[in-house]
Protein backbone atom coordinates (compact mmCIF):
# COMPACT_ATOMS: atom_id res chain seq x y z
CA UNK A 1 0.00 0.00 0.00
CA UNK A 2 1.36 3.39 -0.90
CA UNK A 3 1.92 5.83 1.99
CA UNK A 4 -1.26 7.72 2.79
CA UNK A 5 -1.95 11.17 4.16
CA UNK A 6 -4.54 10.55 6.83
CA UNK A 7 -6.45 13.21 8.72
CA UNK A 8 -7.89 11.99 12.00
CA UNK A 9 -10.37 13.91 14.12
CA UNK A 10 -10.72 13.41 17.85
CA UNK A 11 -13.99 14.73 19.29
CA UNK A 12 -12.93 14.87 22.94
CA UNK A 13 -10.40 17.08 24.70
CA UNK A 14 -6.96 15.62 24.04
CA UNK A 15 -5.66 16.14 27.57
CA UNK A 16 -8.64 14.54 29.31
CA UNK A 17 -7.97 10.83 29.81
CA UNK A 18 -10.34 8.61 27.87
CA UNK A 19 -10.57 5.50 25.75
CA UNK A 20 -11.21 7.30 22.47
CA UNK A 21 -8.18 9.57 22.90
CA UNK A 22 -5.90 6.62 23.70
CA UNK A 23 -7.27 4.70 20.73
CA UNK A 24 -6.54 7.59 18.38
CA UNK A 25 -3.08 8.20 19.80
CA UNK A 26 -2.01 4.58 19.50
CA UNK A 27 -3.56 4.13 16.06
CA UNK A 28 -1.85 7.30 14.82
CA UNK A 29 1.51 6.16 16.20
CA UNK A 30 1.11 2.73 14.67
CA UNK A 31 0.15 4.09 11.25
CA UNK A 32 3.12 6.47 11.35
CA UNK A 33 5.41 3.56 12.15
CA UNK A 34 4.12 1.89 8.98
CA UNK A 35 5.18 4.93 6.96
CA UNK A 36 1.88 6.78 6.63
CA UNK A 37 1.45 10.47 7.39
CA UNK A 38 -1.09 11.23 10.07
CA UNK A 39 -2.44 14.52 11.34
CA UNK A 40 -4.70 14.42 14.39
CA UNK A 41 -7.08 17.32 14.90
CA UNK A 42 -8.37 17.64 18.45
CA UNK A 43 -9.46 20.13 21.09
CA UNK A 44 -6.51 20.83 23.40
CA UNK A 45 -6.77 22.72 26.73
CA UNK A 46 -3.10 23.35 27.29
CA UNK A 47 -1.53 24.08 23.94
CA UNK A 48 1.92 24.64 25.47
CA UNK A 49 2.15 21.05 26.65
CA UNK A 50 1.51 19.69 23.15
CA UNK A 51 4.31 17.19 22.61
CA UNK A 52 3.12 15.10 19.70
CA UNK A 53 4.33 16.64 16.42
CA UNK A 54 1.34 15.24 14.53
CA UNK A 55 -1.26 16.86 16.80
CA UNK A 56 -3.07 19.97 15.56
CA UNK A 57 -5.01 21.92 18.16
CA UNK A 58 -8.51 23.11 17.38
CA UNK A 59 -8.78 25.28 20.45
CA UNK A 60 -9.93 24.79 24.04
CA UNK A 61 -12.72 22.28 24.63
CA UNK A 62 -15.87 23.19 26.54
CA UNK A 63 -17.67 20.87 28.94
CA UNK A 64 -21.17 19.87 27.97
CA UNK A 65 -23.49 17.36 29.58
CA UNK A 66 -23.99 14.55 27.12
CA UNK A 67 -25.52 11.13 27.53
CA UNK A 68 -25.37 11.20 31.32
CA UNK A 69 -21.74 12.26 31.55
CA UNK A 70 -19.75 15.41 31.01
CA UNK A 71 -18.08 15.48 27.63
CA UNK A 72 -15.28 17.89 26.86
CA UNK A 73 -15.83 18.76 23.22
CA UNK A 74 -15.59 21.71 20.88
CA UNK A 75 -17.89 23.13 18.26
CA UNK A 76 -19.25 26.45 17.08
CA UNK A 77 -18.37 28.86 14.28
CA UNK A 78 -14.72 29.33 15.24
CA UNK A 79 -14.12 25.59 15.48
CA UNK A 80 -15.97 25.17 12.21
CA UNK A 81 -13.69 27.55 10.36
CA UNK A 82 -10.63 25.89 11.91
CA UNK A 83 -11.86 22.51 10.70
CA UNK A 84 -12.20 23.88 7.18
CA UNK A 85 -8.75 25.39 7.36
CA UNK A 86 -7.23 22.13 8.62
CA UNK A 87 -8.90 20.15 5.83
CA UNK A 88 -7.87 22.51 3.06
CA UNK A 89 -4.28 22.77 4.33
CA UNK A 90 -3.97 19.05 4.92
CA UNK A 91 -4.37 17.74 1.37
CA UNK A 92 -5.53 14.44 2.86
CA UNK A 93 -6.15 11.18 1.03
CA UNK A 94 -8.81 10.32 3.56
CA UNK A 95 -10.37 11.49 6.81
CA UNK A 96 -10.93 9.20 9.77
CA UNK A 97 -13.56 10.70 12.07
CA UNK A 98 -14.09 9.31 15.55
CA UNK A 99 -17.53 9.37 17.14
CA UNK A 100 -19.05 11.60 14.45
CA UNK A 101 -22.60 11.31 15.80
CA UNK A 102 -22.10 13.60 18.78
CA UNK A 103 -21.97 17.40 18.61
CA UNK A 104 -18.24 17.79 18.11
CA UNK A 105 -15.34 18.47 15.78
CA UNK A 106 -15.87 15.15 14.04
CA UNK A 107 -19.39 16.11 13.06
CA UNK A 108 -18.17 19.49 11.82
CA UNK A 109 -15.48 17.80 9.75
CA UNK A 110 -18.01 15.38 8.30
CA UNK A 111 -20.22 18.31 7.44
CA UNK A 112 -17.45 20.33 5.81
CA UNK A 113 -15.56 17.69 3.86
CA UNK A 114 -16.20 15.73 0.72
CA UNK A 115 -14.34 12.64 -0.39
CA UNK A 116 -13.16 9.42 1.26
CA UNK A 117 -14.20 9.41 4.90
CA UNK A 118 -14.22 6.66 7.53
CA UNK A 119 -16.17 7.02 10.76
CA UNK A 120 -15.51 5.00 13.90
CA UNK A 121 -18.33 4.65 16.41
CA UNK A 122 -17.17 3.92 19.93
CA UNK A 123 -20.17 4.47 22.17
CA UNK A 124 -23.07 2.20 22.84
CA UNK A 125 -26.34 3.23 24.39
CA UNK A 126 -29.99 2.33 24.38
CA UNK A 127 -32.14 4.03 21.78
CA UNK A 128 -32.81 7.60 22.84
CA UNK A 129 -35.96 9.59 22.23
CA UNK A 130 -33.89 12.55 21.08
CA UNK A 131 -32.88 10.62 17.99
CA UNK A 132 -36.29 11.28 16.46
CA UNK A 133 -35.53 14.97 16.62
CA UNK A 134 -31.88 14.96 15.57
CA UNK A 135 -31.95 11.94 13.26
CA UNK A 136 -33.22 13.78 10.16
CA UNK A 137 -30.45 16.35 10.57
CA UNK A 138 -27.66 13.88 11.32
CA UNK A 139 -28.59 11.33 8.68
CA UNK A 140 -27.59 13.37 5.60
CA UNK A 141 -24.30 14.20 7.32
CA UNK A 142 -23.44 10.69 8.42
CA UNK A 143 -24.28 9.19 5.05
CA UNK A 144 -21.31 11.11 3.66
CA UNK A 145 -19.08 8.61 5.47
CA UNK A 146 -17.77 6.17 2.92
CA UNK A 147 -17.39 3.44 5.51
CA UNK A 148 -18.37 2.96 9.12
CA UNK A 149 -16.51 1.06 11.79
CA UNK A 150 -18.00 0.02 15.13
CA UNK A 151 -15.61 -1.01 17.90
CA UNK A 152 -17.90 -3.70 19.26
CA UNK A 153 -21.08 -5.60 18.57
CA UNK A 154 -22.80 -3.24 21.08
CA UNK A 155 -21.64 -0.15 19.22
CA UNK A 156 -22.79 -1.64 15.93
CA UNK A 157 -26.22 -2.33 17.37
CA UNK A 158 -26.45 1.23 18.70
CA UNK A 159 -25.65 2.60 15.26
CA UNK A 160 -28.22 0.32 13.70
CA UNK A 161 -30.93 1.35 16.16
CA UNK A 162 -30.24 5.03 15.76
CA UNK A 163 -29.50 5.45 12.07
CA UNK A 164 -30.46 2.19 10.40
CA UNK A 165 -27.01 1.82 9.01
CA UNK A 166 -24.55 -1.06 9.03
CA UNK A 167 -20.97 -0.99 10.23
CA UNK A 168 -17.92 -3.21 10.08
CA UNK A 169 -16.89 -4.38 13.54
CA UNK A 170 -13.20 -3.83 14.20
CA UNK A 171 -12.21 -4.02 17.88
CA UNK A 172 -10.13 -1.49 19.77
CA UNK A 173 -6.42 -2.13 19.62
CA UNK A 174 -3.80 -2.38 22.35
CA UNK A 175 -0.03 -2.63 22.25
CA UNK A 176 0.24 -6.13 23.69
CA UNK A 177 4.03 -5.86 23.91
CA UNK A 178 3.61 -3.28 26.69
CA UNK A 179 2.16 -5.90 28.98
CA UNK A 180 4.71 -8.68 28.73
CA UNK A 181 6.94 -7.05 31.36
CA UNK A 182 7.08 -9.50 34.23
CA UNK A 183 8.29 -7.27 37.04
CA UNK A 184 6.14 -7.59 40.12
CA UNK A 185 5.99 -4.93 42.80
CA UNK A 186 6.44 -6.71 46.16
CA UNK A 187 4.98 -3.75 48.07
CA UNK A 188 1.72 -4.32 46.18
CA UNK A 189 1.50 -8.05 46.85
CA UNK A 190 -1.07 -9.47 49.23
CA UNK A 191 -2.20 -13.02 49.69
CA UNK A 192 -4.20 -12.98 47.49
CA UNK A 193 -4.36 -9.61 45.66
CA UNK A 194 -7.31 -8.19 43.74
CA UNK A 195 -7.07 -5.25 41.35
CA UNK A 196 -9.42 -2.56 40.06
CA UNK A 197 -8.72 0.24 37.59
CA UNK A 198 -11.05 3.10 36.73
CA UNK A 199 -12.48 6.44 37.76
CA UNK A 200 -13.64 4.87 41.00
CA UNK A 201 -15.97 7.64 42.13
CA UNK A 202 -18.13 7.12 39.05
CA UNK A 203 -20.96 4.78 40.09
CA UNK A 204 -21.07 2.94 36.75
CA UNK A 205 -17.50 1.72 37.26
CA UNK A 206 -18.95 -0.37 40.08
CA UNK A 207 -16.31 -0.07 42.82
CA UNK A 208 -19.13 -0.14 45.39
CA UNK A 209 -20.19 -3.57 44.17
CA UNK A 210 -16.66 -4.81 44.80
CA UNK A 211 -16.44 -3.13 48.22
CA UNK A 212 -19.71 -4.74 49.30
CA UNK A 213 -18.35 -8.16 48.32
CA UNK A 214 -15.12 -7.78 50.29
CA UNK A 215 -16.25 -8.68 53.85
CA UNK A 216 -17.28 -12.16 52.72
CA UNK A 217 -14.06 -12.70 50.78
CA UNK A 218 -11.91 -11.36 53.62
CA UNK A 219 -13.45 -13.87 56.01
CA UNK A 220 -11.90 -16.70 54.02
CA UNK A 221 -8.77 -14.86 52.93
CA UNK A 222 -7.72 -12.71 55.90
CA UNK A 223 -4.55 -11.54 54.14
CA UNK A 224 -6.52 -10.23 51.18
CA UNK A 225 -5.37 -7.03 49.54
CA UNK A 226 -7.20 -4.82 47.07
CA UNK A 227 -5.43 -2.35 44.80
CA UNK A 228 -7.57 0.46 43.45
CA UNK A 229 -5.97 2.45 40.62
CA UNK A 230 -7.32 5.40 38.72
CA UNK A 231 -8.25 9.01 39.34
CA UNK A 232 -10.96 9.98 41.81
CA UNK A 233 -11.71 11.32 45.26
CA UNK A 234 -10.46 8.76 47.82
CA UNK A 235 -11.94 10.29 50.96
CA UNK A 236 -15.53 9.96 49.76
CA UNK A 237 -14.99 6.27 49.06
CA UNK A 238 -13.02 5.48 52.23
CA UNK A 239 -15.94 6.69 54.36
CA UNK A 240 -18.14 3.96 52.92
CA UNK A 241 -15.69 1.14 53.65
CA UNK A 242 -16.03 -0.90 56.80
CA UNK A 243 -13.27 0.24 59.20
CA UNK A 244 -11.84 -3.27 59.57
CA UNK A 245 -11.32 -3.50 55.83
CA UNK A 246 -9.76 -0.09 55.29
CA UNK A 247 -6.22 -1.37 55.83
CA UNK A 248 -6.67 -3.94 53.06
CA UNK A 249 -7.43 -1.39 50.39
CA UNK A 250 -4.69 0.67 48.77
CA UNK A 251 -5.38 3.59 46.47
CA UNK A 252 -2.67 3.97 43.86
CA UNK A 253 -3.94 6.98 41.91
CA UNK A 254 -3.33 7.15 38.20
CA UNK A 255 -0.79 4.65 36.87
CA UNK A 256 1.75 5.19 34.12
CA UNK A 257 1.87 2.62 31.34
CA UNK A 258 4.84 0.91 32.99
CA UNK A 259 3.14 0.86 36.40
CA UNK A 260 0.02 -0.54 34.83
CA UNK A 261 1.93 -3.52 33.43
CA UNK A 262 3.47 -4.13 36.84
CA UNK A 263 0.07 -3.71 38.47
CA UNK A 264 -1.32 -6.54 36.36
CA UNK A 265 1.67 -8.74 37.16
CA UNK A 266 1.23 -8.15 40.90
CA UNK A 267 -2.44 -9.08 41.19
CA UNK A 268 -4.11 -12.49 41.19
CA UNK A 269 -7.49 -11.45 39.82
CA UNK A 270 -8.51 -8.32 37.96
CA UNK A 271 -12.05 -7.36 38.98
CA UNK A 272 -14.24 -5.38 36.56
CA UNK A 273 -17.54 -4.74 38.38
CA UNK A 274 -18.79 -2.13 35.86
CA UNK A 275 -22.55 -1.84 36.02
CA UNK A 276 -23.16 -0.69 32.45
CA UNK A 277 -22.44 1.99 29.90
CA UNK A 278 -19.40 0.12 28.58
CA UNK A 279 -19.14 -0.43 24.86
CA UNK A 280 -15.95 -2.45 24.60
CA UNK A 281 -13.86 -2.96 27.73
CA UNK A 282 -10.31 -2.15 26.62
CA UNK A 283 -9.06 -2.67 30.16
CA UNK A 284 -10.04 -6.33 29.98
CA UNK A 285 -7.97 -6.84 26.83
CA UNK A 286 -5.03 -5.28 28.66
CA UNK A 287 -5.51 -7.66 31.59
CA UNK A 288 -5.68 -10.54 29.10
CA UNK A 289 -2.48 -9.42 27.39
CA UNK A 290 -0.67 -9.41 30.74
CA UNK A 291 -1.90 -12.92 31.52
CA UNK A 292 -4.08 -11.87 34.43
CA UNK A 293 -7.20 -13.78 35.40
CA UNK A 294 -10.38 -11.70 35.10
CA UNK A 295 -13.60 -11.53 37.11
CA UNK A 296 -16.08 -9.28 35.31
CA UNK A 297 -19.75 -8.35 35.59
CA UNK A 298 -21.88 -10.02 32.93
CA UNK A 299 -22.90 -6.81 31.16
CA UNK A 300 -23.26 -7.37 27.36
CA UNK A 301 -19.94 -5.76 26.40
CA UNK A 302 -17.90 -7.87 28.82
CA UNK A 303 -19.82 -11.04 28.20
CA UNK A 304 -19.15 -10.57 24.48
CA UNK A 305 -15.47 -9.79 24.94
CA UNK A 306 -14.90 -12.73 27.29
CA UNK A 307 -17.02 -14.98 25.12
CA UNK A 308 -19.46 -15.83 27.93
CA UNK A 309 -16.73 -16.87 30.34
CA UNK A 310 -14.17 -18.54 28.10
CA UNK A 311 -11.49 -15.87 28.53
CA UNK A 312 -12.44 -14.65 31.99
CA UNK A 313 -14.95 -15.42 34.73
CA UNK A 314 -18.28 -13.61 34.98
CA UNK A 315 -20.60 -12.76 37.87
CA UNK A 316 -24.17 -11.44 37.91
CA UNK A 317 -24.10 -7.68 37.36
CA UNK A 318 -24.58 -5.50 40.50
CA UNK A 319 -24.80 -8.62 42.66
CA UNK A 320 -22.16 -8.36 45.40
CA UNK A 321 -23.07 -11.69 46.93
CA UNK A 322 -22.48 -13.47 43.63
CA UNK A 323 -19.24 -11.56 43.13
CA UNK A 324 -18.04 -12.69 46.57
CA UNK A 325 -18.94 -16.32 45.82
CA UNK A 326 -17.31 -16.33 42.41
CA UNK A 327 -14.18 -14.66 43.78
CA UNK A 328 -13.82 -17.24 46.54
CA UNK A 329 -14.33 -20.08 44.05
CA UNK A 330 -11.78 -18.68 41.62
CA UNK A 331 -9.23 -17.84 44.32
CA UNK A 332 -9.41 -21.43 45.55
CA UNK A 333 -9.11 -22.91 42.08
CA UNK A 334 -5.56 -22.34 40.90
CA UNK A 335 -6.01 -24.61 37.92
CA UNK A 336 -8.99 -22.70 36.55
CA UNK A 337 -7.19 -19.41 37.08
CA UNK A 338 -4.25 -20.74 35.12
CA UNK A 339 -6.55 -21.90 32.31
CA UNK A 340 -8.28 -18.51 32.13
CA UNK A 341 -4.94 -16.72 32.05
CA UNK A 342 -3.73 -18.82 29.16
CA UNK A 343 -6.98 -18.60 27.17
CA UNK A 344 -7.14 -14.85 27.72
CA UNK A 345 -3.56 -14.35 26.62
CA UNK A 346 -4.12 -16.33 23.42
CA UNK A 347 -7.23 -14.27 22.69
CA UNK A 348 -5.50 -10.94 23.40
CA UNK A 349 -3.43 -11.27 20.22
CA UNK A 350 -6.60 -10.52 18.29
CA UNK A 351 -6.50 -7.06 19.82
CA UNK A 352 -2.89 -6.25 19.06
CA UNK A 353 -2.45 -3.20 16.86
CA UNK A 354 -0.66 -5.33 14.28
CA UNK A 355 -3.94 -7.21 13.69
CA UNK A 356 -6.37 -4.37 14.29
CA UNK A 357 -4.56 -1.77 12.19
CA UNK A 358 -4.37 -4.27 9.34
CA UNK A 359 -8.18 -4.46 9.36
CA UNK A 360 -8.50 -0.69 9.52
CA UNK A 361 -6.11 -0.39 6.56
CA UNK A 362 -8.34 -2.80 4.64
CA UNK A 363 -11.18 -0.35 5.16
CA UNK A 364 -8.95 2.55 4.11
CA UNK A 365 -8.01 0.72 0.94
CA UNK A 366 -11.66 0.18 0.21
CA UNK A 367 -12.73 3.80 0.61
CA UNK A 368 -9.84 5.02 -1.54
CA UNK A 369 -11.09 3.27 -4.67
CA UNK A 370 -12.58 6.40 -6.21
CA UNK A 371 -9.14 8.01 -6.16
CA UNK A 372 -10.61 11.32 -5.07
CA UNK A 373 -8.86 13.31 -2.41
CA UNK A 374 -10.55 14.95 0.53
CA UNK A 375 -11.81 18.41 -0.35
CA UNK A 376 -14.02 21.04 1.17
CA UNK A 377 -17.60 20.33 0.27
CA UNK A 378 -18.77 23.88 -0.21
CA UNK A 379 -18.87 23.49 -3.96
CA UNK A 380 -22.00 21.74 -5.08
CA UNK A 381 -21.06 18.45 -6.68
CA UNK A 382 -23.80 18.40 -9.27
CA UNK A 383 -22.94 21.90 -10.33
CA UNK A 384 -19.27 20.95 -10.63
CA UNK A 385 -20.10 18.03 -12.81
CA UNK A 386 -22.20 20.13 -15.17
CA UNK A 387 -19.44 22.71 -15.32
CA UNK A 388 -16.75 20.17 -16.03
CA UNK A 389 -18.83 18.74 -18.84
CA UNK A 390 -18.75 22.06 -20.70
CA UNK B 1 -49.72 42.06 -1.64
CA UNK B 2 -45.97 42.65 -1.54
CA UNK B 3 -45.95 40.64 1.67
CA UNK B 4 -47.57 37.75 -0.10
CA UNK B 5 -45.15 37.87 -3.02
CA UNK B 6 -42.21 38.14 -0.66
CA UNK B 7 -43.22 35.14 1.44
CA UNK B 8 -43.94 33.14 -1.70
CA UNK B 9 -40.47 34.01 -2.94
CA UNK B 10 -38.88 32.95 0.34
CA UNK B 11 -40.73 29.66 0.29
CA UNK B 12 -39.69 29.08 -3.29
CA UNK B 13 -36.10 29.85 -2.39
CA UNK B 14 -36.12 27.44 0.53
CA UNK B 15 -37.75 24.76 -1.58
CA UNK B 16 -35.21 25.10 -4.35
CA UNK B 17 -32.36 25.02 -1.85
CA UNK B 18 -33.83 21.89 -0.30
CA UNK B 19 -34.21 20.20 -3.67
CA UNK B 20 -30.67 21.02 -4.68
CA UNK B 21 -29.43 19.80 -1.30
CA UNK B 22 -31.37 16.54 -1.65
CA UNK B 23 -30.14 16.02 -5.20
CA UNK B 24 -26.54 16.49 -4.06
CA UNK B 25 -27.15 14.07 -1.25
CA UNK B 26 -28.49 11.42 -3.59
CA UNK B 27 -25.76 12.02 -6.12
CA UNK B 28 -23.14 11.49 -3.44
CA UNK B 29 -24.77 8.24 -2.41
CA UNK B 30 -24.93 7.00 -5.99
CA UNK B 31 -21.26 7.79 -6.30
CA UNK B 32 -20.60 5.79 -3.14
CA UNK B 33 -22.43 2.77 -4.52
CA UNK B 34 -20.33 2.94 -7.69
CA UNK B 35 -17.04 3.05 -5.84
CA UNK B 36 -17.97 0.41 -3.28
CA UNK B 37 -19.07 -1.93 -6.07
CA UNK B 38 -15.90 -1.22 -7.99
CA UNK B 39 -13.89 -2.28 -4.96
CA UNK B 40 -15.99 -5.33 -4.20
CA UNK B 41 -15.69 -6.41 -7.81
CA UNK B 42 -11.91 -5.94 -7.68
CA UNK B 43 -11.40 -8.02 -4.55
CA UNK B 44 -13.68 -10.77 -5.88
CA UNK B 45 -11.67 -10.85 -9.11
CA UNK B 46 -8.49 -11.08 -7.12
CA UNK B 47 -9.90 -13.99 -5.17
CA UNK B 48 -10.76 -15.82 -8.38
CA UNK B 49 -7.19 -15.23 -9.55
CA UNK B 50 -5.85 -16.66 -6.31
CA UNK B 51 -8.13 -19.68 -6.70
CA UNK B 52 -6.74 -20.35 -10.18
CA UNK B 53 -3.24 -19.89 -8.83
CA UNK B 54 -3.95 -22.42 -6.10
CA UNK B 55 -5.31 -24.87 -8.65
CA UNK B 56 -2.20 -24.60 -10.80
CA UNK B 57 0.42 -24.61 -8.09
CA UNK B 58 -0.93 -27.29 -5.77
CA UNK B 59 -0.82 -31.00 -6.55
CA UNK B 60 -4.58 -31.51 -6.55
CA UNK B 61 -6.41 -34.51 -7.86
CA UNK B 62 -8.02 -33.87 -11.27
CA UNK B 63 -11.58 -33.67 -9.92
CA UNK B 64 -10.77 -31.00 -7.36
CA UNK B 65 -8.65 -29.17 -9.90
CA UNK B 66 -11.55 -29.08 -12.31
CA UNK B 67 -14.04 -28.00 -9.68
CA UNK B 68 -11.84 -25.16 -8.54
CA UNK B 69 -10.84 -23.89 -11.95
CA UNK B 70 -14.32 -24.04 -13.40
CA UNK B 71 -15.92 -22.25 -10.46
CA UNK B 72 -13.19 -19.62 -10.56
CA UNK B 73 -13.74 -18.97 -14.26
CA UNK B 74 -17.48 -18.92 -13.78
CA UNK B 75 -17.11 -16.31 -11.06
CA UNK B 76 -14.89 -14.21 -13.29
CA UNK B 77 -17.15 -14.28 -16.26
CA UNK B 78 -20.57 -14.28 -14.61
CA UNK B 79 -23.04 -11.64 -15.71
CA UNK B 80 -24.18 -9.28 -13.01
CA UNK B 81 -27.35 -11.22 -12.23
CA UNK B 82 -25.51 -14.53 -11.81
CA UNK B 83 -22.61 -13.01 -9.98
CA UNK B 84 -23.57 -13.79 -6.39
CA UNK B 85 -24.41 -17.42 -7.19
CA UNK B 86 -21.13 -17.87 -9.01
CA UNK B 87 -19.18 -16.31 -6.15
CA UNK B 88 -20.99 -18.50 -3.62
CA UNK B 89 -20.06 -21.66 -5.49
CA UNK B 90 -16.44 -20.52 -5.68
CA UNK B 91 -16.49 -19.96 -1.92
CA UNK B 92 -17.86 -23.42 -1.46
CA UNK B 93 -15.16 -25.05 -3.57
CA UNK B 94 -12.49 -23.12 -1.71
CA UNK B 95 -13.94 -24.12 1.62
CA UNK B 96 -14.00 -27.75 0.54
CA UNK B 97 -10.35 -27.47 -0.34
CA UNK B 98 -9.38 -25.89 2.96
CA UNK B 99 -11.46 -27.82 5.46
CA UNK B 100 -12.16 -31.19 3.99
CA UNK B 101 -8.83 -32.97 3.82
CA UNK B 102 -10.51 -36.38 3.66
CA UNK B 103 -12.27 -36.12 0.34
CA UNK B 104 -9.69 -33.83 -1.18
CA UNK B 105 -6.09 -34.80 -1.62
CA UNK B 106 -3.19 -32.50 -2.23
CA UNK B 107 -1.69 -29.59 -0.37
CA UNK B 108 -1.97 -25.85 -0.85
CA UNK B 109 1.17 -23.85 -0.38
CA UNK B 110 0.99 -21.94 2.90
CA UNK B 111 1.73 -18.63 1.16
CA UNK B 112 -1.28 -18.98 -1.13
CA UNK B 113 -3.51 -20.12 1.68
CA UNK B 114 -2.45 -17.10 3.72
CA UNK B 115 -3.17 -14.83 0.80
CA UNK B 116 -6.59 -16.36 0.48
CA UNK B 117 -7.40 -15.80 4.16
CA UNK B 118 -6.34 -12.16 3.92
CA UNK B 119 -8.47 -11.73 0.81
CA UNK B 120 -11.47 -13.29 2.54
CA UNK B 121 -11.19 -10.66 5.29
CA UNK B 122 -11.13 -7.92 2.67
CA UNK B 123 -14.14 -9.35 0.88
CA UNK B 124 -16.13 -9.45 4.11
CA UNK B 125 -15.48 -5.76 4.71
CA UNK B 126 -16.17 -4.91 1.05
CA UNK B 127 -19.53 -6.71 1.09
CA UNK B 128 -20.57 -5.01 4.30
CA UNK B 129 -19.71 -1.56 2.98
CA UNK B 130 -21.30 -2.14 -0.40
CA UNK B 131 -24.54 -3.46 1.06
CA UNK B 132 -24.68 -0.49 3.37
CA UNK B 133 -24.37 2.00 0.53
CA UNK B 134 -26.93 0.16 -1.62
CA UNK B 135 -29.40 0.19 1.26
CA UNK B 136 -28.81 3.87 1.87
CA UNK B 137 -29.64 4.73 -1.76
CA UNK B 138 -32.68 2.50 -1.85
CA UNK B 139 -34.03 3.89 1.42
CA UNK B 140 -33.59 7.45 0.27
CA UNK B 141 -35.17 6.87 -3.11
CA UNK B 142 -38.38 5.57 -1.57
CA UNK B 143 -38.91 8.94 0.11
CA UNK B 144 -41.65 11.11 -1.33
CA UNK B 145 -39.61 14.18 -2.29
CA UNK B 146 -37.22 12.04 -4.26
CA UNK B 147 -40.02 10.31 -6.14
CA UNK B 148 -42.14 13.38 -6.89
CA UNK B 149 -39.27 15.47 -8.20
CA UNK B 150 -37.51 12.50 -9.81
CA UNK B 151 -34.27 13.52 -8.16
CA UNK B 152 -32.63 10.26 -9.13
CA UNK B 153 -32.97 11.15 -12.82
CA UNK B 154 -32.21 8.16 -15.02
CA UNK B 155 -29.83 6.47 -12.60
CA UNK B 156 -30.82 2.81 -12.25
CA UNK B 157 -31.85 1.62 -8.82
CA UNK B 158 -28.83 -0.23 -7.40
CA UNK B 159 -29.34 -3.96 -7.04
CA UNK B 160 -29.32 -5.71 -3.74
CA UNK B 161 -27.04 -8.63 -4.37
CA UNK B 162 -27.64 -11.69 -2.36
CA UNK B 163 -24.18 -11.36 -0.86
CA UNK B 164 -24.79 -12.59 2.61
CA UNK B 165 -22.43 -14.25 5.00
CA UNK B 166 -22.92 -17.49 3.13
CA UNK B 167 -20.87 -16.14 0.25
CA UNK B 168 -17.88 -16.71 2.46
Amino acid sequence: MKPLKIGMVCPYGWDTPGGVQIHIKELAEFLISLGHQVSVFAPVSDEGANTEPWLVSAGRPVSIPYNGAVARVLFGPVASSRVRQWISNGDFDLLHLHEPAIPSLSLLACWAADGPMVGTFHASSAKQKAIYAIGPILEPVLEKLTARIAVSEMARQTLKDHFETEAVVIPNGIATSKYVDETQRPEWKGNPTLGFIGRFDEPRKGLEVLLAALPAVAKIFPELRVLVAGPGDESSVVKKIEPSLRSKITFLGRLSDEEKAQFFQSIDIYVAPNTGGESFGIILTEAMASQTAIMASDIPAFSQLLNAGEFGALFANENSADLANQLILLLNDTERREALRRAGFEQSRKYDWATVAEQILDVYEMVLVGNDKVSLGSENRVWNRIRSND
Amino acid sequence: MTKFILSALVILLILSWYLSFSATRLDRLHHRVETSWEHLDAVLQRRAAIAIDIAHKSDLDPATYMLLVSSAYQAREASISDRSDAESSLSESLRLLQDDSESVSGTISPALSEELTAMTEKIKIAINIHLESVNAVRNLRTKLVFRIFRLAGHAPLPLRYKFEDDVL
